[in-house]
């Protein structure tokens, strides 16, 4: 039974006798063709789950013969694995889509019967084995997809339709006529025999038969720019029916160019230039779209080019082994989550992006909503995210740095313009009120989400990468998400206690400065994470997060290889993100830094490729023995962490997403998870350490970390906003850990993890304490405070101690820090960075001061009267940082021995530190003349600028010290003309102008799409015979 | 003896497949554009059926003028003309499609102008 | 400026068109594939027409497919012409305007019947003769659109039209399955005996299916040329 069962014939016995009893079974009852088709679709779906089991089991591909004769006689089909997971996931997106589209299906059995036959047709363009077959199959689908795409009426449904037509007559003539020439040349139609006898296509029959139907599939695959006739369809069809068309039939096309690849094989640059131009360019045009099934459609179309360019990449390579992965990845992931997001936007029915805040107010759906995006992003943990990892390892291993490049340009298109219809999803301002879409019409979305996380998984252990311990921060958020009705309190509590078991636990293994991390960011993070206890309104789905967060950072401190350092990195991103895009003013900030941080990631994933090629092996501990060819890797994931920690010029993510998240979240991005790209710094250094060219590149870098110290002081003296300041303090500070990374000696690093556990104290305590003001206050403005000290006792000595202790003023730990780096820049004769270290050390207490001054002294607002201390829940954390920020300060070898240890290996076998060993230093250091030097130095600065400011005001009022800064923000403000700010937004405006001007292409006349078509093919043409090896060659 | 018969014909066919191609680039008109999509279709149909002619064939059916013995020394080849008979089908069956939706189209708007369809865009 | 494009497209193919008109050579043997079924289809099926024997039989999962799409084409067209309450409202007075002519009318009554035969002929001997389903229901169907222009108030039955051509379609799938069963394989003509070759019952299932065929695709394509009508 289940031997006759596991025959793919019976898919199609099903589908076309199941077809042509629809109308039979009209005439006995209006129920019954519902029924049919309900029992066919869904037998071909268990016949081909029985075909897939039957093959993956052990079986082998299965073959069906037709007319009792065999091929090349008479037309077979086959089932392999290939065929088998296309055909099923095909099938079981045609059942969920039927279930989407059941209204329009069952009004009418026309409907019904196109549906089935189409799905019936996709299945042949996959098993069929005889060319002509799969012309007939390619009719059969395009027949069926004009037909239901009849059934919309509206005049632009039915131009698109049209043009749709157009465009594919023209593409399958070239089908046909191509492959009766190949029979011509070839004296077979079976496409085994061609394949094996494709010697035979020569000459110029032969070469215009190959090009003919090859670019009828790349035609049908809707290759840019001949591919507006698609575009239109996606933007007007019903979402059901642009669905099936954007995953079902390109699944068809895309399977039928897989299974003919063989006979391309000369022509596989073409195919991957083709592909290439489509994936950057639709991306690209992508980012103009105000229509939701438009920009959809550019992304399908973008998708299925992805796949081909995979395809024919990884074919050219000879990394055939890793096209399951790959191609499979891309493929699956594609038609899950763009059916999805397709039925998504059928069920919200809102045509126009602006208009998605009618979801807002649905966490479910939003939830679904940017799982789909998520996965379409090719973003952790979904197959895309396994498969971009594996293409670009084997690109950098074929030494193909261009396609990485377009890889990661286009991606960063994609998710640019993905992630901005989420933030409109989000933003809740829609007129319209809530919206509440039925369980039951949200299904098929929901079942999209668990076959994604499913094959998600699957896709990481076959890319080596599953294991509980790199998916427990996800198995904790997901078990938090339980939890989602208790009280805002309860959630916290629950979220640090299972951060901090699962944190212990995974932890455990961590080793080196890994462990130095570990010890600092999840007790840090927790503590940080503790504040959140003062929120009592409910957040929905922010514990979650954080604890997806904080285990994400332990996880990524434990990595032993760059994938799993990838994974993390980006989980840690895109919980921050949605964490940020959780308070309404943070939304456009936190877009802006999802772009950032995920152009970071793809230069770390280029940067991780060539380090892979380099090395030989994705272990991270390879990178200390990396030789020079690591050199390039390290630029680009030097250049990758940067952008992450903010430095100048890339930093125009920061100050807004800084100031304007959650209070507590604010601390914990500024204290613990900047600290993330200094642990990557670390690491990516092994590499430099070893290559001459690297440690060039580590003086680069050391300019980088103390520039934008240097700029990061200069623009928080300008703020107003307390919180803007503290977020551009915050990237100064870690400027100054940059330098310090960039040191490459024993004493730099020692003093940059000094520097990363004082900043991570200090403004724990200052967000924090911020917060409190803000909770109490209600205002973030510098001047509309004042003498608050008198209201918030504990809020102000915290604060202070924090300040003393980042502005590098003795006794406190930051003065340490700060003497530590200035003696090891002079110790590598960095002497004009010693000079701007000092400068900004002098700006850093001016702004600091102000701080201090006009929140905490100063005169005292008269509505600030009954202004209260902080909660207890934001000062126990507070007072837990001071006092270690104490103990650094007063035991500083606590802390410095373990770091000496921890990174006395790195350096024992490279480079030897030859000046006095820390002992020396720490026993040498007495504390009092240098203190007295460092007093005396900024009291000469500040009187300097005291007197320049009496000079400047002359005969004015009395001064204050408000008018004070007053007086110097026009002094530096030619200094600090937003550069970088009018940089990124000329960068931005000239990709939307870039992406307005091609889009001039698609005018929408049929006729024209048509000669697109026709031109394309040409091109095609001649690019596959005549120039077919340049094109290969690069 | 001069050009081989099937030589005519798949010029012909290609020229046919030309004039159709500047009809559909050329006419505005809906209808005029349908007829060069059959003109097409009939052209590469004439072309298949070229392909398949073997010199001095004749129609591979074994009747009394051509016994089976002589069949593969005297017919055409067949898989073409095979091929062609589908290929009639199924180019009636896309014709009769944009027909349907041609009738549409002039329905909404009162008109067969192509230039007339441009709703989406861009 | 279009125009400038559209020449230099059709140049273009022009091109390519004539390399491969310069590259061809007329065969003088046939393929190996041809061979076989030149030899196979009148030994082995039984049918005097090898294009036939192919099309049905060889290549039936090709026909079937092609059923499927005429099945669909006049399922499409059904949705796309069914027209909704209250559209098409000039169409009375144009039927009364312009009747067909005297010639139009008599002339039908004369040749349709034979029109009918004629079709049925060609159906019917697919297996011995040039003709097949596909052909002779073509036949059909031009006789009726000549019925339709000659009677525009003729009224085609369209449930019994769609009831035939689905219980064709219906059977022709169970006639493949009786393959499987009975012989080798889904669609083998095996299953009824072979019969002496150009006899008129003769190549096994090969005259039923094309008979099946016949009245399938005349069944469709009535429907088809109706819907356009109304």
């Amino acid at each position: 039974m289940v031997e006759g069962l596991s025959q793919p014939l019976n898919i199609f016995l099903l589908g076309l006798g199941g077809g042509f009893l629809i109308p039979l079974l009209y005439r006995f009852g209006k129920q019954l063709p519902g029924i049919a088709f309900v029992i066919s679709l869904g037998g071909m779906t268990v016949i081909s789950a029985i075909c897939l089991l039957s093959v993956l089991s052990g079986g082998g591909a299965i073959d069906s013969y037709t007319a009792g004769a065999m091929p090349p006689y008479s037309i077979n089909l086959r089932l392999g694995p290939w065929e088998g997971v296309f055909a099923f996931s095909v099938n079981i997106i045609a059942v969920l889509g039927a279930w989407h589209l059941w209204e329009r299906l069952r009004a009418s059995y026309a409907v019904l019967l196109l549906y089935l036959i189409l799905v019936m047709g996709i299945n042949g363009m996959i098993m069929t084995r005889d060319l002509f077959n799969l012309f007939v199959f390619l009719e059969i689908v395009s027949i069926a997809t004009y037909g239901l795409l009849g059934t919309e009426r509206t005049p632009a449904a039915l131009s698109a339709g049209f043009k749709y037509i157009m465009a594919t007559v023209l593409a399958s003539s070239f089908f046909l006529v191509g492959s009766v020439l190949l029979y011509h040349v070839t004296g077979t139609l079976n496409i085994d025999q061609m394949i094996e006898q494709r010697a035979a296509i020569t000459g110029p029959i032969g070469m215009a038969a190959l090009m003919f139907v090859l670019s009828c599939l790349i035609v049908e695959l809707k290759p840019f720019p001949a591919n507006g006739w698609g575009l239109d369809v996606y933007e007007t069809a019903p979402a059901g029916v642009a669905a099936l068309v954007s995953v079902g039939v390109s699944a068809g096309v895309f399977f039928a160019l897989f299974k003919l690849l063989p006979i391309f094989e000369q022509q596989l640059g073409v195919i991957a230039l083709s592909a290439g131009l489509t994936f950057v360019f639709s991306n690209l045009v992508g980012l103009r779209q105000s229509k939701v099934q438009r920009m959809l459609g550019y992304s399908s179309i973008a998708q299925m080019a992805l796949a081909v360019l995979a395809l024919a990449l990884l074919t050219e390579l000879g990394a055939e082994a890793s096209l399951p992965l790959v191609v499979g990845g891309i493929f699956l992931n594609h038609l899950f989550a763009k059916a999805g997001l397709f039925w998504l936007a059928g069920i919200i029915n809102r045509q126009q992006i602006r208009d998605w805040g009618a979801v807002a107010a649905r966490p479910s759906v939003l939830f679904a909503f940017a799982v789909l995006l998520i996965a379409i992003s090719g973003l952790p943990p979904f197959p895309s995210f396994w498969a971009k990892w594996e293409l670009v390892m084997q690109l950098a291993e074929g030494r193909l740095y261009f396609w990485i490049g377009v890889l990661l340009v286009g991606s960063l298109f994609e998710v640019t313009y993905m992630f901005r219809w989420f933030r409109q999803a989000i933003r809740g301002e829609s007129r319209e009120g809530g919206f509440t879409p039925a369980l039951s019409r949200m299904l098929p979305v929901y079942i999209c989400v668990g076959i994604l996380a499913a094959s998600g998984y699957y896709a990481a252990t076959r890319a080596g990468a599953a294991s509980i311990w790199l998916f427990a921060p996800l198995y904790i958020g997901g078990f938090l998400c339980l939890f989602e009705r208790l009280p805002a309190r309860a959630r916290c509590a629950l979220m640090l206690l299972a951060v901090l078991l699962v944190g212990i636990w995974m932890g455990r293994d961590v080793d080196g400065i890994s462990q130095l991390f570990a010890a600092l960011l999840l007790p840090g993070g927790l503590v940080v994470a503790s504040a959140g206890l003062y929120r009592v309104d409910p957040r929905p789905g922010y514990y979650p997060l954080m604890a997806v967060l904080l285990l994400a950072i332990v996880c990524l401190l434990g990595a032993s290889t760059s994938l799993e350092f990838f994974f993390c990195w980006e989980l840690i991103t895109l919980s921050s993100y949605f964490l940020i895009s959780m308070r309404r003013e943070a939304r456009g900030h936190a877009l802006r830094f999802l772009i950032f941080s995920l152009a970071s990631a793809f230069l770390l994933l280029a940067g991780f490729g060539i380090a892979t090629a380099a090395n030989g092996t994705v272990a991270l501990a390879a990178f200390e023995i990396a030789g020079p060819d690591a050199a390039a890797a390290f630029a680009l994931l030097a250049i990758g962490l940067l952008i992450k920690a903010g430095a100048v010029g890339v930093h125009v993510w920061l100050p807004g997403t800084y100031a304007e998240a959650d209070d507590d979240l604010s601390a914990m991005l500024s204290a613990v998870v900047s600290k993330v790209a200094m642990f990557g710094l670390f690491m990516v250094t092994y590499i430099a350490i070893r290559s001459e060219l690297g440690l060039d590149l580590a003086y680069v870098m050391g300019w980088i970390g103390v520039l934008t110290t240097v700029a990061g002081a200069l623009m928080a003296l300008q703020q107003d906003d307390v919180k803007r300041m503290l977020a551009y303090s915050s990237m100064s500070q870690i400027g100054y850990i940059v330098t310090a990374i960039a040191l490459m000696s024993h004493l730099g690093w020692v003093t940059a993890l000094y520097l990363v556990a004082n900043h991570l104290m200090v403004k724990g305590i200052l967000f924090l304490a911020v917060a409190g003001i803000i909770l109490r206050a209600g205002t973030r403005r510098l001047d509309a405070c004042g003498g608050l000290a008198r209201n918030m006792p504990f809020t102000f000595a915290a604060a202070v101690i924090a300040l003393i202790s980042m502005s590098g003023l003795p006794p406190l730990a930051g003065f340490g820090g700060k003497w530590l780096l200035l003696s090891a820049m002079m110790d590598r004769g960095w002497y004009g960075l010693v000079a701007l270290g000092v400068l900004a050390t002098l700006i850093g207490l001016l702004y600091m001061f102000r701080l201090g001054y006009s929140v905490f002294l100063g005169p005292a607002r008269p509505t600030h009267q009954e202004v209260r201390e902080a909660p207890a829940a934001l000062l126990v954390p507070q007072f837990l940082l001071v006092t270690a920020i104490l103990v650094l300060s007063f035991f500083p070898k606590l802390f410095m021995e373990p770091i000496s240890a921890a990174i006395d290996p790195q350096f024992a076998s490279t480079l030897v530190w030859e000046g006095m060993s820390l002992e020396l230093i720490y026993g040498t250091w007495n504390p009092v003349p240098v203190m007295a030097v460092s007093v005396a130095i900024a009291a000469v600065g500040l009187g300097l600028m005291w007197f320049l400011y009496r000079v400047g005001r002359v005969g004015s009022a009395a001064p204050g010290v408000t008018r004070f800064y007053g007086f110097y923000k026009p002094v530096f403000a030619p200094i600090l003309t937003p550069y970088a700010y009018a940089f990124w937004r000329g960068i931005s405006g000239l990709v939307a102008n870039a992406a307005g001007l091609v889009a001039r292409i698609y005018g929408g006349n049929g006729q024209v799409y048509a000669l697109y078509v026709l031109y394309y093919v040409a091109a095609i043409y001649f690019l596959g015979t005549v120039f077919a090896p340049e094109i290969s060659s690069f | 003896m001069g050009l081989p018969v099937s030589h005519i014909l798949l010029a012909t066919g290609f020229l046919l497949v030309l004039i159709g191609l500047w009809g559909l680039l050329t006419h505005r008109n809906i209808l005029r554009i349908i007829i060069g999509f059959s003109l097409i279709d009939t052209g590469l149909h004439i072309v298949m059926v070229a392909s398949g002619y073997v010199t001095g064939g004749t129609a591979p059916i074994a009747d009394k003028a051509l016994p089976i013995g002589e069949a593969t020394l005297r017919a055409v080849d067949p898989v073409p003309s095979a091929l062609v008979v589908t290929a009639i089908v199924i180019g009636f069956s896309v014709t009769a499609v944009m027909l349907a939706f041609a009738i549409r189209l002039y329905d909404a708007k009162k008109t067969l102008s192509i230039d007339a369809f441009t709703e989406s865009k861009w | 400026m279009k125009r400038t494009f559209d020449l230099l497209a059709l140049m273009l193919f022009g091109f390519i068109f004539a390399t491969v008109i310069a590259g061809y050579v007329e065969r003088d043997s046939l393929s190996a594939l041809a061979q076989y079924y030149l030899e196979a289809v009148p030994r082995d099926l039984g049918a005097q027409n090898v294009v036939t024997g192919i099309l049905i039989t060889y290549r039936g999962f090709d026909t079937l497919g092609e059923v499927a799409v005429l099945f669909m084409v006049a399922a499409s067209v059904g949705i796309l012409l069914a027209s909704g309450a209250g559209e098409r409202p000039d169409e009375v007075g144009r039927d009364a305007a312009a009747g067909p002519s005297e010639l139009v009318i008599s002339g039908a009554e004369v040749i349709l019947p034979m029109i009918f035969l004629f079709g049925a002929y060609v159906i019917l001997n697919g297996h011995l003769s040039a003709g097949g389903g596909f052909q002779g229901g073509a036949v059909v169907a031009s006789g009726v659109m000549l019925l339709l222009i000659a009677r525009p108030s003729t009224l085609v039955n369209h449930g019994f039209l769609s009831v035939t051509e689905s219980l064709a379609g219906v059977v022709y799938v169970t006639l493949g399955i009786l393959g499987i069963v009975f012989a080798g394989g889904f669609l083998d003509s095996h299953i009824m005996p072979r019969g002496e070759l150009g006899a008129f019952i003769s190549a096994g299932a090969i005259p039923v299916i094309s008979a099946l065929l016949g009245i399938k695709v005349g069944a469709e394509l009535s429907v088809v040329i109706d819907r356009f009508r109304s």
